[in-house]
């Protein structure tokens, strides 16, 4: 479904950010990436949705070609949800709003059909009694869950998440990826930054270890945990799993 | 003091009050759609958008108001041949030199929005037109709103140079029963009270604003 080939980035001649990247991500499956800060996971992630324009390499999703320049490239992001560290709300529409806008303008449905979708999927997430606040009335943890709400409004095949937690504080971060854990369950194709390794153990079907632009490891969760290979990896997951 | 020559005049020099409020609204309008423009330009990508935009602003922003004024108004008939109303030279000026500043201050309220929020639109699908209307305008007019209420009152001082012109504002028809009365004294300081108070009000409005803003951060 997804089909990264050998993809490098630079975000100037001498700052490689991307370097030789290649995956093949299954329908279905959920892949985790981590690693130091910096790493070019953030960077990755565009790449997948164009948001990022990288130099060299190929990015397929669904069959289509990213970057090929007779690619719709907004029908293409309409069918993949993103998730970000710092939410990316709209501070001046209410979450229902915030819901409903691309389904309103991109889908072009009817305010009807595009907030009754909105209530069905904050009821998933488990806030429908928020609808009509704004993000500013909301916890972090909430503001979570309304930001995949509206990646979902658009009933996407892949959904990315970037470190969607790390900005959270702890007694949030269960109700955000137990909404995840949901999604992944039900069959969705999900690329998740995150540091959260129960996460990563539970519902990852491949675990991938980034440093410096490179992928050092990528392994199962068993192997991943209990036989890195990498002597990086180990020193990361050390300092991570304390 | 002769405050009687202010009474005696009063209906005279207000009228021209009207004159400098449709001068002031139509460059406000039409100053702030021009500036929406050349923001647009400024923020492009594209050369061929960006380096226009870029002269145009920094061209007439390097010009004194007056001057402007001038060319349309005595240069444009030798240009096409037929005279320009005063009213429209001025109107044309005014809209043409402000549009340069209120460029700068709706690039400036673009700018400080964080581009996360544009990201999240575009990774829903729409596009970069749907993106700048329904999510980073709304938020960056908020933003300049202080700003947009500043210029306003610049515009306000500003059109009494349309008696440059010929244009009989407000400051003109003073000027015309100054020239009458001679009681520049009395009636020049009833026109600077008047300009004070309602661009004072003006700055308060603003100064109310900002402050609202500030404590309205999320
Ligand atoms: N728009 C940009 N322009 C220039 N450099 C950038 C840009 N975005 C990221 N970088 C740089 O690229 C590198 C990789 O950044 P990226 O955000 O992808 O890393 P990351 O793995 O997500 O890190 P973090 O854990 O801090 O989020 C960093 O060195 C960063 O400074
Ligand atoms: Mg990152």
């Amino acid at each position: 479904m997804i089909e990264i080939k050998n993809v490098s980035l630079w975000y100037d001649k001498n700052h490689q950010v991307l370097n030789d990247i290649s995956e093949t991500i299954q329908r279905g499956q959920t892949v985790v990436i981590c690693g130091p800060s910096g790493s070019g996971k953030s960077s990755l992630l565009r790449c997948i949705n164009g948001l990022e324009y990288f130099q060299k390499g190929d990015i397929i999703v669904n069959g289509v070609s990213v970057q090929d320049p007779d690619t719709n490239i907004h029908q293409l992001r309409s069918n993949i949800g993103m998730v970000f560290q710092h939410f990316e709300l709209y501070p001046h529409m209410t979450a229902m709003e915030n819901i409903t806008l691309a389904p309103l303008r991109v889908r072009k449905k009817s305010k009807n059909e595009a907030e009754k979708k909105a209530m069905e999927i904050l009821e998933r997430v488990g806030i429908p009694e928020q609808a009509l606040k704004y993000p500013a009335e909301l916890s972090g943890g909430q503001k979570q869950r309304v930001a995949i709400a509206r990646a979902l409004a658009m009933e996407p095949k892949i959904m990315l998440f970037d470190e969607p937690t790390s900005a959270l504080d702890p007694e949030m971060i269960k109700e955000v990826l137990d909404v995840m854990i949901d999604l992944a369950g039900e069959g969705m194709t999900m690329v998740v930054v995150t540091h959260e390794m129960g996460f990563a153990r539970e519902v990852a079907h491949e675990i991938i270890f980034m440093d410096k632009g490179r992928m050092i490891e990528k392994g199962s969760g068993h192997d991943f945990f209990n036989h890195p290979k990498n002597e990086r990896t180990r020193q990361f997951l050390s300092r991570i799993l304390i | 003091m002769d405050m009687d020559v202010i009474a005696r005049n009063l209906h005279f020099m207000l009228g021209g009050l009207v004159l400098t409020f449709e001068l002031a609204i139509i460059t406000l309008a039409g100053g702030f759609l021009v500036g929406l423009i050349l923001a647009m330009g400024r923020l492009s990508s594209r050369a061929w958008l960006y380096y226009p935009a870029t002269c145009y602003v920094h061209f007439f922003r390097g010009l004194p108001l007056i001057l402007v004024i001038f060319w349309l108004y005595f240069l444009s008939p030798v240009v096409t041949g037929r005279s320009l109303e005063a009213f429209y030279a001025a109107i044309i000026a005014f809209v043409v030199f402000e549009g340069a500043y209120f460029a700068e201050i709706i690039r400036a309220g673009i700018q400080s929005i964080p581009k996360g929020q544009a990201m999240a639109a575009y990774s829903t699908g729409l596009t970069p037109f749907q993106c700048t209307r329904d999510v980073i305008l709304p938020q960056a007019l908020r933003n300049m709103t202080p700003a947009l209420v500043t210029q306003a009152v610049i515009i306000f001082q500003d059109t009494s140079l349309a008696y440059v012109i010929g244009l009989r504002e407000f400051l003109r028809r003073v000027n015309l029963v100054d020239a009458r009365e001679a009681r520049s004294v009395e009636l020049y300081l009833f026109a600077g009270l008047l300009y004070f108070t309602f661009c004072s009000a003006g700055s308060l409005l603003s100064q109310r604003l900002e402050n609202r803003r500030q404590r309205n951060r999320v």
